[in-house]
């Protein structure tokens, strides 16, 4: 397991490479290597590292563990076939580490970047949805259910394709560099990571190679289902670059365009699965 | 014990009559979460707050003491116990009942601050405490009213509960967890005490995460 955990920090950081490299390449820059993020997160870990002045302690510190800790924990629910409903609160858990971050610092640019954050909730909400439609069409939360049903019924991505894109739409506004990224924009320096540097930002660093990592997984499992373990890399490869592509080709949103947007995904999606509850 | 393919194995019960409070990996995991950030409440020193002076390149720290926020601290601490009674609570009364006290003690954690648009923020979010009070009550009214019974533990798995009332339960939750009205005014820039602030998004979304629990449940 612990094997695994290190991989996934690893692979995790090897996709955030590639997606700045793709991003890189078609907007016609040589880009970073590939492995790029993987040597950040080495050399943050070297680097000299104190707390602000300004920081609430131990909060400060205290949230990067807790970034970690829970999506470690959610690898821990996709690997064991849990239930998509911790995964679900893992994903609004990851939010309030977000914010967390934003807030102990005390700076403003923190601050500002809480704030995003928190307004960015509306992507959490088509995450919801997609999570009610399974249950709906499965009839069941565990993961480990899911695959099985694809197994029987085919892949969920054709039969359910509205609630595949609502999730595509749910890791998009996770990416970085993306047209929901605003809790990072460069207007607000880098947000709520702005004051989190040296050996907090490479534990911030492990914690979201392993969020983008569980994301990208979880979309293949749940709907295309359970491949050997190089297919999965490439499927999960392949969901990457093409959220680079559109990372790429896509200008950031303002805040409350993004907010309007996914909220109006969401009211799609609700009406689809209302549809789907009441057709049996 | 009722099993169903929903939040996982149950891993603790505890029955007062027909009240069975529980907790499963899922609400676990909710309960583990608020536990954490009632420690960091009770342990953490506020923050010192940089602000920038507009039109120029100054900035200016606030120097905020400890002493000043102790009422927000306690109302961080009690929202915290709160919470941890709306996510293990095996009832839906108590479940509500638990969630208005969230709601009061949020407001209790904006007031705490020494600023007068705050405080008015704090008397705006009561009235959307007061009237999201309605739907949370009202629901729980209709589910008794249908079912005969608020047990979680009798209700699973039944779809007795009527879509009416779980819609309202949902509202009146989104109503008492105060989080997005907060953030997206400006006073959240002005309150002091981020592990205090902090505890209003956590009992927010974990009662939010409750709630979803309860409506795919009973």
């Amino acid at each position: 397991m612990i094997l695994q955990l290190i991989s996934a920090v690893f692979l995790g950081l090897l996709f955030h490479g590639i997606h700045r490299k793709v991003i890189a390449r078609i907007q016609g820059r040589p880009g970073p290597p590939v492995w790029q993020e993987i040597l950040h997160t080495l050399k943050f870990s070297f680097k000299q590292t104190w707390i602000p002045k300004t920081a609430s302690m131990p909060l400060y510190v205290f949230i990067v563990a807790v970034s970690i800790a829970i999506w470690a924990g959610g690898f821990f629910v996709v690997f064991s076939g849990g239930s998509l409903l911790l995964l679900f609160a893992v994903f609004m858990l990851h939010k309030i580490t977000e914010h967390g971050l934003g807030l102990s610092s005390g700076s403003p640019y923190g601050k500002f970047g809480a704030i995003r954050s928190v307004m960015s909730a509306a992507s959490e909400i088509p995450l919801f949805a997609t999570i009610a439609g399974m249950y709906v069409v499965t009839g069941s939360l565990m993961i480990s259910d899911i695959t099985r049903y694809q197994a029987i019924h085919g892949p969920l991505l054709i039969s359910a394709f509205p609630m595949a894109a609502a999730l595509y739409l749910v890791i998009l506004s996770k990416m970085h560099y993306g047209p929901f990224s605003i809790i990072e924009a460069k207007e607000i320096v880098s947000g709520n990571l702005t004051e989190h540097f040296g050996v907090w930002r490479a534990g911030l660093q492990v914690a979201y190679a392993l969020k983008t990592f569980v994301l990208l997984w979880v979309f293949v499992l749940l709907f295309i289902g359970a491949l050997p373990w190089w297919l999965m890399l490439i499927a999960m490869l392949l969901l990457l670059v093409s959220l680079s592509f559109i990372c790429a080709f896509t200008p950031m949103l303002s805040p409350f365009d993004a907010v309007a947007f996914e909220t109006v995904v969401t009211g799609i999606l609700v009406g689809y699965i209302l549809v789907l509850g009441v057709s049996g | 014990m009722f099993d169903l393919p929903v939040e996982g194995e149950q891993l603790f019960v505890l029955e007062f009559g027909d009240i069975v409070n529980y907790l499963s990996l899922y609400t676990g995991a909710l309960f583990f979460f608020a536990v954490t950030f009632i420690l960091i409440a009770i342990i953490a020193r506020p923050e010192h707050q940089t602000d920038i002076i507009f039109g120029t390149d100054a900035v200016y720290t606030k120097d905020i003491k400890p002493e000043s926020l102790r009422f927000q601290r306690f109302m961080a601490i009690a929202c915290g116990l709160a919470t941890l009674g709306a996510v293990s609570s095996g009832d839906l009364f108590n479940f509500t009942l638990f969630t208005t006290l969230i709601g009061i003690t949020n407001i209790g954690i904006v007031a705490g601050g020494d600023n007068r648009y705050v405080l008015n923020a704090a008397y705006n979010y009561g009235i959307v405490a007061m009237v999201a009070t309605v739907f949370l009550f009202g629901g729980a009214a209709m589910a008794l009213g249908t079912c005969g019974t608020l047990a979680i533990w009798e209700l699973a798995g039944k779809g007795l509960v009527p879509l009416g009332a779980k819609m309202f339960l949902v509202l009146g939750v989104m109503g008492e967890g105060m989080a997005p009205f907060y953030i997206a005014k400006a006073e959240i820039t002005r309150a002091p005490g981020a592990p205090y602030v902090l505890m209003i998004h956590v009992s927010s979304l974990l009662i939010f995460l409750r709630v979803i629990e309860i409506v795919l449940t009973v």
